[in-house]
């Protein structure tokens, strides 16, 4: 059964869409241009109530974000993914549209380092505030400086 | 000086070596003494516990090890009224600053006991861009407990060790503080 999501996606997108899944369960679709996200949000609002988590994978050059709704009413969920360039690493934030985006975001911006613009507060969510780097990217390597960074300033 | 193969204080670990020559002190050691006598009997600790081991840590609480009855007391869990404070878990880096300040709250005579791998050296996580490996980096630590987690009964030990340290005036730290 194809589902409603997707079909709106692919009406309102055309070309901008590319569905890899669509069984009505569990489909996968990729959005081709990072400027549309807000506005697939905004549609994906419709039906889908929350955003579960938000996934970050590094594949030097891209960065591949990964988006997945869901709602209280069926099962089905929905796994929306927007590719964007290491030189550019930012995107709209979607925390006006859905609320539990927001700590999300702060979680990749934190690991990541990926701008999300228009967030109500952008900072670090694990890590200490002046924490040097974003260490899940490919290129992070844990140095010394790195070890034996406490934060403190320590006088013996 | 290992106190656990100290073989002058033959007359078994529950002497003091302090107070057998305790005519012949100077005035400053002998509060010294009298007051660390006092003070080893008496640990408050504050529960710093951050993961695994502070499960262990708790063990140590309850019955079948009972703190309780070597003076270890669970009660306050306020850092200033305390005198000891069990480390157990590991600390990130975000986590320092918070246990610096537990620790700056306490008054002075403190001791710290680092429990775990994780305290020692970092642990399984000693590789790690988010750990401090070892806590003897950001404080002083008197007594080290290995294991992955200790045992309660190694807890109990480490009790009778700092204890010992105490009352033997080996922790110089706040030997001027009396005088
Ligand atoms: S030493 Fe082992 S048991 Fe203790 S906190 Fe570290 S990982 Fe957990």
């Amino acid at each position: 059964m194809p589902s409603k999501v997707v079909d709106a996606l692919k009406d309102s997108f055309k070309d901008n869409v590319t569905v890899l899944s669509d069984n009505g369960v569990e489909d996968v679709i990729v959005l081709s241009d990072k400027k549309l996200l807000k506005e697939a949000a905004k549609l994906i609002k419709k039906i889908h109530d929350i955003v579960f988590l938000i996934t970050v994978v590094d594949r030097n050059p891209t960065f591949e974000i990964g988006y997945v709704f869901s709602n209280y009413v069926d099962k089905s969920i929905l796994n929306l993914r927007v590719n964007i360039m290491q030189d550019d690493l930012s995107i709209d934030s979607i925390t006006s549209v859905f609320p539990s985006a927001d700590w999300e975001e702060r979680e990749a911006y934190d690991m990541f380092g990926i701008k999300f613009n228009g967030h109500p507060s952008l900072k670090r969510i694990l890590l200490p505030e002046d924490w040097p780097g974003h260490p899940l990217r490919k290129d992070f390597k844990v140095t010394d400086d790195v070890r034996n960074w406490t934060g403190l300033d320590l006088k013996f | 000086m290992n106190p656990l193969d100290n073989k002058e204080n033959s007359a078994g670990e529950f002497s003091y070596s302090g107070l057998g020559d305790i005519v012949f002190m100077k005035a400053e050691k002998f509060i010294d003494t009298v007051l660390n006598w006092s003070r080893g009997w008496s640990l408050w600790p504050v529960t710093f516990g951050t993961s695994c081991c502070a499960i262990e840590m708790m063990t140590f609480g309850a019955t079948k090890v009972d703190a309780d009855r070597m003076g270890v007391l669970f009660v306050g869990d306020s850092p200033r009224q305390s005198d000891l404070i069990l480390v157990s878990g590991t600390i990130t880096k975000k986590m320092a600053r918070r246990l610096l300040n537990v620790y700056e709250q306490m008054p002075s005579p403190k001791y710290v006991i680092a429990v775990g791998a994780c305290n020692i050296s970092g642990g399984l996580y000693h590789d790690s861009y988010n750990t401090i490996a070892g806590i003897d980096r950001i404080m002083p630590v008197d007594v080290y407990i290995p294991g992955c987690p200790p045992r309660p009964e190694q807890f109990q030990d480490a009790v009778r060790v700092l204890r010992k340290l105490i009352q033997q005036n080996e922790i110089k730290r706040y030997a001027k503080q009396s005088s």
